[in-house]
Parts: C-alpha cells; structure tokens; sequence
C-alpha cells in the first residue's frame, strides 16, 4: 500500500471558461482564462504554481503565455483519462516533494478549426486509432461505441428506447443550468426516436457535441488549502485499468471499459462502496457508456443499465444522481473535465438547479483513446469529497 | 521464421494500406494480395493473433505468419449512414464488422454481401478480397456458404 490517505490531497481552485461552439478563441487562450479563474477561486498567484501538466499537446508555448514560472511542466495524452491521471500525477509530484501546487490544464477549441496535431498538421478523426478499422470506415468515436451498443443490444436486448432515456435525463439536468448546449432546450424521447441514425443503432441524440472550452484545476495538499480562502474538494481514492486487459481476453465489447481494477483500487483507497456514493459524474460521449458503466461500477447488474436508467434512477431524486450538469451529451465537452467540474460544483453545493442535497461523496469517471483496436485505452476512477 | 525475417524478406514488395504505421504487417498485406488470410501465430502455445503483435505469454520470439482458415463469426457490427470521409462517401450505408476468426482474433472489417437486416451475432462468416485501385488488396468478409 502506498502512503496515500484519503483527503491528504485535494482540489483547491477550478477555473471554467465560457463552454460553447464558436467561442472564436484559441486554445491556449481559453487555457490562460481557466488559469487565472482557477486562481481566483483558489486564493493562489501565479507564482504558486510550481507545476504545470498540460493535457493538450500544444503546451510548450502555453507556459509563457500563460505568464507562469514552474518548477516543471510536460503534457500526458491517455485520452479522455487523461484529466483524472493528471490529477493522480499532480497529487504525486508533491508526494516527491517536486511541488506544492500544480496546475492541471486542459483547453480545446474544435469548432473553431484549431484541432490540431503536435506536428502542428490538421487534427483528423484517426487521431487516436490504430489498427486498420479505418480502412473499412470505421472512422470517429461515435463508430467504435455504436460496436458496444449492438452487441449489449443482441446480449441483453437493450434498446434504442433504453439508449434515448439516458439523452433525455441528460438533458433534463442541462435544461435548467445556464452555460450548457441543453440549456432551455429539453428533448424527449420521441426527439431522440426521430433523430437521424449516424452509425446504426446511435441516433444523432446519442451522440455529445463537440465544444470550445478551458479547464484548469489546481492541486495542493488539504492542509495547504485549508489557510486559504477556498473551498477544497479532496481526492478519497484514484484507480485506472486498460482496456486491453480485454481486448486479450475477447471481453473487450462485452465490457465498454476496464472498470474493475479502477474501482477497486479507487474504491479500496476511499474506503467506499457504491452505496455511499452520492453523484456519479460518468464519462459519457455517447449514451450506451453510462449504461455500461452503470453496470460495471455495480450501481445495477449487467445487462440492466437500459431499464435503469429508464426507470428514472439515475435523474436527480432518484437512487444515483448522474451526470447532474448534463454531462458531455447535454452539458459541454472538456474531455474528463466535464466530470471533474460537475463534481467539484455538487461537493461545494453549486450545482444550481441541479444540486443533489447532501452530496459528500463523488465519482468521476474518464476514458478515452477512441477509435483503436479495443475501442477505449485508460479508464481512471476519482473519488472526490468535501473536506471534513 | 520470425517476424522479422519475413518482414525483411517481403520489404516493398506492394504498396500497403494507408492505415500502415509501418512494415510490421506487411506480409499479411502481401498474402493479400495473393488473396490468402495470414494471422499472427505464437508457434509455443498455437495463440493467434492480429495485427502483428506478440504473445501475452510468450513474447515475440516465436512469432510467424501462418494461413488461416478465411472463416469466422460476427461479433459485432455498426452501419454506418454518415460518411465521415469522402473515400467512403459512395458505400453509405455500410456495414463495419467485428469478426472473429476460428484461430481466434478479432478483426476490424466490413461486411458485404449482407443486408443489416441479417445480421446477428454468431453468424457464421468467410473471407471475401477485394482488389482496389491503389493495388491494395482488402479482406472483407460475407455470410458463409
């Protein structure tokens, strides 16, 4: 065991930019607003971060932009995991005595063309593929999930119905928080039934929409963050699994991503079972992944996720609030940032319209690396609370 | 032989997929064209694989190209009627397949001769080539017999 403790570690500023399509501003400069937001909400200056891990690929430049002066700065790409191990690298390099506060940032800006590679070309939807599934057009995310979806389909007779409940709940949590894409604009189940199939069975509804945005979190020890003028949420447990344990084992699209090892040592850390969890903020670029992770965290049994989500359970007021801001489908896209915000918002009682009474503790779900062989890469679990 | 000895052998001998990190693969895309289906086998424990890879249990020494039998059962599958690309455009809707072979291996590819309709997880499937313009030859694969 290592001497990590729960709530040794924690989240003490977040800073959100505007989230939207055609915000009309690049990349690095929505990351210099999340910064400086995050440091106004953490009571922080510039020049105490002493470690900056980017998870875009085109940082180098970012730190002089950014007007910062860190001990260290590098950038990890594991995909939509990649916020949560940030996080987990953060919380190590102080644990090394490498740093007191770093700063984990993230930005994109895809609908305003500045998708791009770290050569610097245009970014392309292969990106994060390998293997010759392109070949045959199997091109984008929304393709290599629709593979997950048909076969829980044929296993469990999930149906396109089941799928539409998770966009409609979704949704009905966006409607009512003002900066997301769902909000004022409620869909029924109906809307997703009548939306245009873009890879058989996921309808347009199925899928999140890309959107421009900055995150920038910042992570320091509790006991710093409790001498400054914030309100810190901490890190109870982290865990991670590869989805290519899977893909070895032929499990690989009976399982949408490898969540037993992650929750088990998340789990494990915090000392929580998922009876305690109060708000589960679930990765979810299409609908079939929070029924699947559903299942596998344990909140229902396997095959049962559709029926579950349909039966109101995951809405707030029902048995486990999810994806309370929307999340990617209905909220705004910043990879795993999007869970990591919500959480932070619910854990500080600011999720406005939203807000789940009592909410103490959070899980924050991230994977990614779409579009490969085995589909997703990393699956990272956070247990996030409210410091006691 | 090894990977690599068959690898060196093979060298630019035909153009590859564009999909082709590297020569690694390249005698399965040369039997191919020869319209004959390799997978990547682990001559210690019979394992098979694709792509070229290693043993999970046995490391890459005893890795080699062998025949296989061109048949196999669907997995999975998608239809696709969004054309992301404009290469793919003209095939809108089609089929992209899970298939895994009787050696083993799952496969990304598509699936012809099919009407969505008829597919189903299990069905049995065989290798079908199809020989393209750029003088690459493609592995699809159709309802058997």
């Amino acid at each position: 065991m290592t001497g990590f403790r729960p709530g040794q570690y924690c989240i003490a500023g977040l800073g959100v930019t505007e989230q939207g399509r055609h915000l009309g501003l690049p990349p690095r400069e929505l990351r210099r607003r999340a910064l400086e937001a995050a440091l106004a909400d953490a009571g922080l200056t510039r020049a105490d971060v002493d470690g900056y891990i980017g998870t875009s690929s085109e940082m180098f430049e970012d730190l002089r932009h950014l007007g910062l002066a860190p001990r260290f700065g590098y950038t990890m790409q594991t995909g939509g995991a990649t916020p949560a191990w940030s996080i987990i690298n953060a919380m190590g390099a102080i644990a090394m005595g490498q740093a007191e506060v770093v700063a984990c940032g993230y930005a994109s800006a895809p609908t305003g063309g500045f998708l791009r590679r770290a050569d610097g070309s245009a970014g392309g939807y292969g990106d994060f593929a390998y293997g010759y599934g392109g070949e045959y057009g199997l091109i984008g995310a929304a393709g290599a999930h629709a593979l997950h979806a048909r076969r829980h389909m044929e296993r469990y007779g999930t149906t396109s119905r089941h799928l539409g409940a998770v966009a409609v709940a979704a949704r009905s949590h966006a409607v009512d928080r003002p900066g997301t894409v769902g909000y004022g604009q409620p869909i029924t189940i109906e809307d997703h039934q009548a939306s245009r199939l873009i890879v058989d069975p996921l309808r347009l509804l199925d899928c999140c929409r890309d959107t421009d945005g900055g995150v920038v979190v910042l992570v320091t020890t509790t006991e710093r963050a409790r001498d400054l003028p914030c309100r810190p949420v901490t890190v109870l447990g982290a865990g991670s699994g590869h989805q290519l344990r899977n893909w070895w084992s032929g499990e690989v699209w009976d399982l949408h991503d490898d969540v037993a090892p992650a929750k088990a040592t998340a789990f494990g850390q915090a000392g929580v079972t998922v009876d305690d969890i109060d708000v589960a903020q679930i990765y979810d670029p299409f609908t079939i992944s929070v029924i699947m992770q559903l299942e596998a965290y344990g909140f229902c049994g396997p095959g049962e996720g559709g029926p579950f989500v349909e039966s109101g359970a995951t809405r707030v007021g029902g048995t486990i609030p999810t994806n309370t801001g929307g999340g990617q489908h209905s909220g705004f896209y910043c990879t795993g940032f999007t869970a990591i915000c919500e959480a932070v918002w619910q854990l500080r009682g600011e999720g406005g319209a939203t807000q789940v009474e009592g909410a103490e503790v959070a899980l924050v779900t991230g994977h990614g690396g779409h579009g490969g062989i085995q589909n997703t890469s990393t699956h990272a679990t956070l247990i996030l609370g409210v410091d006691r | 032989m090894s990977a690599e000895t068959s690898t060196e052998t093979d060298a630019g001998a035909g153009p590859l997929p564009a999909g082709a990190p590297d020569e690694l693969d390249r005698p399965f895309w040369e039997a191919c064209r020869r319209h004959e289906l390799l997978v990547h086998r682990c001559e210690v424990c019979g394992r098979a694989y694709w792509p070229a890879t290693c043993c999970v249990e046995h490391g890459g020494d005893a890795m080699a190209w062998v025949p296989a039998a061109g048949t196999g059962t669907l997995h999975t599958w998608t239809v696709y009627h969004h054309a992301y690309t404009a290469q793919h455009a003209d095939r809108v809707p089609y089929i992209v397949a899970v298939v895994r072979l009787d050696e083993g291996p799952f496969v990304h590819t598509g699936l012809v001769d099919c009407p969505p309709e008829a597919c189903r997880v299990g069905l049995p499937v065989e290798v079908v080539f199809e020989d393209r313009a750029d003088g690459t030859t493609l592995p699809y694969f159709r309802p058997a017999g």
